[in-house]
C-alpha cells in the first residue's frame, strides 16, 4: 500500500546499498571498539600456565583467556596476570586482598593496603614466589584478568 | 587439527613459578646438623653404663629424640640441594655426585638406627665433602 507524501520505507535505496551501509557500519563500529581495546590493552589475550604454583586449579599447560583490558584489581579470589616485581615475569598468581584490604605479612603485624594495591597468593602449597616474597603489589604491574581456560582439552572453563 | 591447535596455541607464557630464584641454596644447616647427629652420639656416650636415674633417662630420651631429628634434617637439606640446586653441568665437575649423596642419605639412615660414632664421624665428613663441592660450583 502506497501512501503520498511519504517515502516508502526502503523503497528507493536498493538493497545492495543498504547492505553496504550497514556493512560500514558494523566495521566502522568493530573497528572503533579494536582501537578501544588496543589502546586499553595492557598484556596479552592469551597465555600458558608454566610452572606449579597454582596446582591444582591451574596446571603447567593450561591455556588462558586473559581480558587484558582490566585496569583495577578485579574482585578477590580471581585470577590475574601481572608483571612480577623485581624478576618483571609474566606471572599468574590468585588476588588474595584488595586496596584497602588488611593482610598478615609474614610473622609481622598486619598491613592495610593501599588504594592501588593488592595482595597475591598461590594455590599450591609450599614456597612458591608471592606477595609473601615481593610484597604488595601496585595496579601498574596488572597485566590482565583471567576470563576463561579453553585448554588443555577436557580443562574448558571457568576458572575459580 | 594441529593447524587449529598452533593457531589456538597461546604465545605468551605466564610463569606459576614455585621457586625462589637463585642464592638461596646454603649447605650450612646440613652441616650444622651433621655435627650436632656426632655430638648427640658423644653425648650419649657419656651417659654411665647402666644408668637408671630419671634424669639420665630423660638426658638419653632426648639425645636419640635430637640425633632423629638432624639426622632426618641433613636428608632435607642435602636432599634438596641435590635435586633442587645441581644441575647437569655440574655433574661434569663431579661425576660422581649421585653415588655421594646416596651414601650421605644411607648413612644418615644409619645414624638414625644406631649409636655408632663411626657412622657419625662419617656422616659428618659427606656432609663437609657434599658441602665443599656445592661452593666450587659456586665459584
Amino acid at each position: 500500500m502506497r501512501r503520498h507524501g511519504r517515502q516508502p520505507r526502503g523503497g528507493r535505496q536498493p538493497l545492495r546499498l543498504r547492505a553496504f551501509l550497514l556493512a560500514a557500519a558494523i566495521l566502522a563500529l568493530a573497528w572503533d571498539a579494536g582501537s578501544l581495546v588496543r589502546r586499553t590493552r595492557r598484556g596479552p589475550w592469551r597465555v600458558e600456565v608454566a610452572g606449579e604454583s597454582m596446582v591444582p586449579t591451574l596446571r603447567p599447560g593450561d591455556w588462558l583467556l586473559v581480558d587484558p583490558t582490566a585496569a583495577r584489581w578485579p574482585r578477590r579470589g580471581a585470577f590475574v596476570v601481572v608483571r612480577e616485581p623485581g624478576s618483571d615475569l609474566i606471572v599468574v598468581k590468585r588476588l588474595a586482598g584488595r586496596p584497602g584490604d588488611r593482610v598478615a605479612r609474614g610473622d609481622g603485624p598486619p598491613m592495610v593496603l593501599g588504594a592501588a594495591e593488592a595482595w597475591l597468593a598461590s594455590d599450591a602449597p609450599g614456597s612458591a614466589v608471592d606477595s609473601r616474597h615481593y610484597g604488595p603489589v601496585d595496579v601498574d604491574r596488572l597485566l590482565g584478568r583471567v576470563a576463561l581456560r579453553y585448554g588443555a582439552r577436557g580443562r574448558f572453563g571457568r576458572v575459580r | 587439527m594441529s593447524r587449529l591447535t598452533s593457531w589456538l596455541r597461546p604465545t605468551t607464557i605466564a610463569h606459576a613459578h614455585c621457586d625462589i630464584p637463585c642464592g638461596i641454596y646454603d649447605p650450612a644447616d646440613a652441616v650444622l646438623a651433621a655435627r650436632t647427629v656426632a655430638r648427640m652420639v658423644e653425648l650419649i656416650g657419656k651417659l654411665p653404663e647402666g644408668a637408671t636415674s630419671v634424669a639420665d633417662r630423660n638426658t638419653f630420651a632426648r639425645c636419640v629424640a635430637v640425633k632423629e631429628q638432624h639426622a632426618e634434617k641433613v636428608k632435607l637439606e642435602v636432599a634438596e640441594i641435590w635435586s633442587d640446586y645441581f644441575k647437569p653441568e655440574h655433574l661434569a665437575a663431579f661425576p660422581d655426585l649421585h653415588t655421594k649423596v646416596w651414601a650421605l642419605l644411607k648413612l644418615a639412615g644409619k645414624c638414625k638406627q644406631t649409636v655408632d660414632a663411626q657412622a657419625a664421624a662419617d656422616l659428618e665428613a659427606a656432609t663437609k665433602e657434599f658441602a665443599d663441592m656445592f661452593w666450587a660450583t659456586k665459584k
